[in-house]
Order: structure tokens, then C-alpha cells, then sequence
């Protein structure tokens, strides 16, 4: 078999001038063997579980990149929801958990570690209790483990005083890291039909359903997409999509390849190519700029959310064709601060809080690095994670919300997060309140079409 | 079909055209016991456009050894040289 120039050149330039790369292998591990009465025995289990499973995860992406030349950026672990395990811990606190969750992450030289998670969409255990009581705690004492809470799902409904107390979390969350901005918001995301096998952060978790140890890919493209409609010319929608599906059929292909060298190498089975277009903060690697790319002035502007949807589906139309198992978020992600052309057409005010909710209901996750003002209040954020949660409960999809309130910053203050999570203006919102509303308590109940059985 | 081993990796190479790029190239790639099974080259306003298909399985070194000297090579002709394991091509490009 033999190679064109171009076919070759086409790969080196995707990488080295549109930023393609693997943006992310995650292991799974399980960590339902952990449990224990004493909280740190507990924490020592986890430790030696992780370092035990996850102890060539660095080296094998190394060789894998040497080998295909294809960077892979990030090297990420997710662990069991640990409220599942937290449960049987005496006393009240389960932050020695995260310590050693964090501590395993940075001596394997991993980037993030998720499943600091619990899933209470009809209510609370224990473990559920303790796990969120320690979500502030545990995210202003680590620097590399990543929280995430299920609150609603299409068949439970949403659990509205799980939002609430979830507004309560993210407040104190950001106080808590006053001093870098608020910036334990951005490990902290809250859910409406988490997937169980995401790979991508902070939402990892290793979902109840999953095996011992497995090991899912997350790929990243937006650069390459938008070079592709660059070069394109007129294309009417049929020929858009037509071509948006091929370059993601190719930089999937990549992340099986990946994927399977990397199972093959650890011993651990593949799970699943997570479809994603995920921005940085990188010139080029956006996708505002891919939504540009389409003919929009500006992201933001009327039409945006068709082009969105137009994108999205593309992407997986192509992706799926080029894997064995698609998983996880698969769609376009939309992080405001990871995305310096989402951050531009927010600083000229054609994006706004409200054009980003209508446009989730067409990508694969949610209000994602949104930075928002520091005095907002508790009600007014749990107003906000509702109506998220309400998109993806009707909507059966995913649905998160990853809010930044910065505390002491007003809305048109740039905030600082550093490396991938960017930089960008603090959003306004609404200020009257939804207080009468979001503090009833109780269930949303679950909508009609959830019924299928 | 034949049922030896084979490695194969495609090796790229971009830079401004002079003498002695070509075999500067293949010189490395030779003293590595590397197979040379396939050769496009292409001049490109000025720029040297070389990609080649080899068979690294009876090399006498290892595949790190021979990037790191086949880099060694680029960098004394002042070329951008990639070495690349072919499956990476073949997912992407066939079917």
C-alpha cells in the first residue's frame, strides 16, 4: 500500500499548522473495591488502586506519539462516582479521598483526575451527602481532581433541592478560591444525563455500568474543521455538512488508532471514542471560528445556533462511521473562556448568557466555562442550573452547567484562568430572582415521553 | 502473500531545495539497515517536498534510535523531517 504526498502532507498539516491532536486518553478505573468504614484506610485503597492501574498511562501516550507523530495532550484517569464508595466512611468529612486522588494524579504525571461525582437526580444517600458537603473543601485543597454531580435525568426528572444545595456548593466553591478567581468552579460541573464513560473534564466519571479498568479516547479537531470550510469556497448546506463529515471522519480514524494502540499497550480494554470538537485557547483552535467559517459575522448573531446544530450533527455523522464505539459527550463543546473567538463576540456583546442556553440545545454539553459576576446569587444561579437541566431532561441529551461566579468581579471584568482553561469577559445575567420558585423543594417530575416502556 | 515481518513507516521530509538533501536522507536511512520501498519527491517554488515509504522490521537499531538519527539528519541539512508509523495513514486515508 502506498501514500500520496498530499495524504501525508495533509496529516502533518493538520497537526502542525491547525492544531489537531488527541485532546485526551482517560483510564477508567473502578474503585467499588475501596470501601471502607475508616476514611483513610479508604483513601490509602484508592491510592494504590490507581497508581497500581493507571502506572503506564504517561509512558504508553509518550510512545504513542513518537510512533504516529500525533500529540496527545492531555493523560486524564476517571474513578467510580466516589459518593458510591463514601457511603460506608464514618465521620463527616470524605476530602482525605480527593487528597489521595490528587496525590496519585501528580505522581503518575496526569493531568486531571475525575469521579469526585455523585448522581442524586431522585435523592441523597449518605455517601451523596458527604460527598457534596466535601465538594468545596476538596476542590480548594487539590489542584488535579474534578467534581461532578448528576441532578436531573429524562427518566428521574430533576431533584430541585439538589440544584439548590448545588447553587449553595458552587457559591461556597468559589469563595473557597477567592484568590485565584474562583477557579475551583472550573473542576466543578453539574449535570443533567451524565454519560458514564466521558472522557473529557471536569465531567469524567467511571460509571456504575463500566468494567474494572477501561480506557476511552476524546479527539479534538476545530482547527482543522475550520481550515477545511476555509479553503472550501461556496458550498451550499448539503456540500457543508458533506465536508464537515469527511474531516471528522478522518481525525476519528486517528483517535481509534490511537485508542487501540494504547489498549493494546496497557492491557485494558477500549471503551469508547468520545466525537468532540474541543477549543483552546489557541489562534485557530475555535469553534466560533468554525461557526465563523460558515458565513456568521460574528458568533452570537442570529443563526448561530443553526449553524451549531448543523456542525454537531456533522461531526458525528463522520465520527461514527470511523469508530468501533462512540461514547461519551460526542458533539461540540462550547467553553467560553477555552474559546478566544467565543471570548471576543461575548467583548463586543453579540453573545450573551441567553444565545449560549438556546445553542446547548443543539451541542453536546452546556453553559461550560462561563464566568459570571462574583454577587450573583444562590437562587439566581440554581435558576440557571434548572433551566439547563430542564433542556437536557426534555431533550434526553446531556446537558451541564460549569459556572465561574468570580468573586469581587463585575460583569466586562476579564478573568484570568490560565492554560487551557483561558481567559475571558465575565458574563452578565439576570438579576430579579427565581427565589419563589427554585426553593418549592422537591422533584421536577420526570417528563411524559419518558415513559417508553 | 509475503509472510515476513514488516514495519512499515513513512519518513517525510520538508525544507529548501540544495544538493545533497536526497542523499543526505538516504544515507541515514541506509547505515539504519532501512528499506526503501517507495519514493515520491516533488519541488514545490523552491521547496523540496520528499516522502517515503520504508520498511523498518530488519533496521539495526530501534525505532526510537532511528528517529533520533534520522532528526540528527534533518537538522545538519536544515530540513522538517517526520517519521511516521504507516497505520497512521492507512486509518486515516483507507478504507
Amino acid at each position: 500500500m502506498s501514500y500520496s504526498l498530499e495524504e501525508v502532507i495533509e496529516l502533518i498539516t493538520a497537526v502542525g499548522v491547525e492544531t489537531f491532536d488527541i485532546r485526551t486518553i482517560t483510564v477508567g478505573i473502578s474503585l467499588l473495591t475501596c470501601a471502607d468504614e475508616d476514611v483513610d484506610r479508604c483513601a490509602a485503597k484508592v491510592y494504590e488502586k490507581v497508581m497500581r492501574t493507571a502506572a503506564n498511562l504517561v509512558p504508553t501516550a509518550k510512545a504513542i506519539e513518537r510512533k504516529f507523530g500525533i500529540p496527545i495532550v492531555n493523560k486524564r484517569i476517571s474513578v467510580s462516582p466516589i459518593a458510591q464508595i463514601a457511603g460506608a466512611c464514618k465521620g463527616d468529612t470524605v476530602v482525605p479521598i480527593a487528597a489521595a486522588l490528587d496525590r496519585a494524579a501528580t505522581e503518575l504525571g496526569v493531568d486531571f483526575v475525575g469521579g469526585f461525582t455523585a448522581n442524586i437526580q431522585k435523592g441523597f444517600t449518605r455517601g451523596d451527602q458527604l460527598l457534596v458537603n466535601s465538594i468545596p473543601d476538596a476542590l480548594s485543597t487539590t489542584k488535579r481532581v474534578c467534581s461532578s454531580v448528576n441532578v436531573g435525568s429524562s427518566a428521574a426528572g430533576i431533584n430541585m433541592d439538589g440544584v439548590y444545595r448545588m447553587a449553595q456548593i458552587m457559591k461556597e466553591t468559589a469563595e473557597r478560591t477567592r484568590d485565584s478567581d474562583g477557579l475551583g468552579c472550573a473542576k466543578l460541573v453539574i449535570f443533567c444525563n451524565q454519560p458514564e464513560d466521558n472522557p473529557f473534564m471536569a465531567g469524567a466519571c467511571h460509571g456504575v455500568g463500566e468494567a474494572e479498568a477501561i480506557l476511552h479516547v476524546g479527539i479534538s479537531g476545530p482547527g482543522v474543521v475550520r481550515a477545511a470550510l476555509a479553503n472550501a469556497g461556496a458550498l451550499d448546506f448539503g456540500e457543508l455538512s458533506e465536508l464537515i463529515k469527511k474531516t471528522s471522519f478522518k481525525i476519528t480514524r486517528v483517535g481509534e488508532l490511537v485508542g487501540r494502540e494504547a489498549s493494546r499497550m496497557m492491557g485494558i480494554p477500549f471503551g469508547v471514542i468520545d466525537l468532540s470538537l474541543a477549543p483552546t485557547p489557541a489562534e485557530g483552535d475555535s469553534i466560533a471560528d468554525i461557526l465563523e467559517a460558515m458565513g456568521l459575522e460574528r458568533t452570537g448573531c442570529h443563526g448561530t445556533t443553526a449553524a451549531l446544530a448543523l456542525l454537531n450533527d456533522a461531526v458525528k455523522k463522520g465520527g461514527v462511521m470511523a469508530c468501533t464505539y462512540a461514547g461519551g459527550l460526542s458533539g461540540a463543546f462550547i467553553p467560553v473562556t477555552e474559546d478566544a473567538s467565543m471570548c471576543r463576540a461575548v467583548e463586543e456583546g453579540v453573545l450573551t448568557i441567553q444565545k449560549l442556553e438556546a445553542m446547548t440545545c443543539v451541542c453536546s454539553v452546556g453553559l461550560d466555562m462561563v464566568a459570571i459576576p462574583g454577587d450573583t446569587s444562590v437562587e439566581v444561579l440554581a435558576g440557571i442550573i434548572a433551566d439547563e437541566m430542564a433542556i437536557g431532561m426534555i431533550n434526553h441529551k446531556t446537558t451541564a452547567v460549569r459556572l465561574i461566579p468570580v468573586p469581587g468581579k463585575k460583569a466586562g471584568d476579564i478573568v484570568d484562568f490560565g492554560g487551557l482553561l483561558g481567559k475571558g469577559p465575565i458574563m452578565d445575567v439576570v438579576r430579579q430572582s427565581p427565589a419563589g420558585f427554585v426553593k418549592r423543594g422537591g422533584r421536577i417530575p420526570a417528563p411524559i415521553h419518558s415513559m417508553k416502556n | 502473500m509475503n509472510s515476513e515481518k514488516r514495519e512499515r513507516v513513512v519518513i517525510t521530509a520538508l525544507g529548501a531545495n540544495k544538493p545533497g538533501v536526497l542523499a543526505g536522507i538516504t544515507k541515514t536511512i541506509a547505515e539504519s539497515n532501512v528499506n526503501v520501498e517507495d519514493v515520491t519527491q516533488k519541488i514545490m517554488q523552491d521547496l523540496f517536498a520528499l516522502m517515503m515509504v520504508t520498511d523498518v522490521a530488519q533496521a539495526n537499531c530501534s525505532f526510537d534510535e532511528f528517529q533520533s538519527r534520522m532528526q540528527k539528519a534533518a537538522d545538519e541539512l536544515k530540513v522538517k523531517i517526520f517519521i511516521q508509523h504507516e497505520d497512521v495513514f492507512k486509518f486515516m486515508h483507507r478504507l
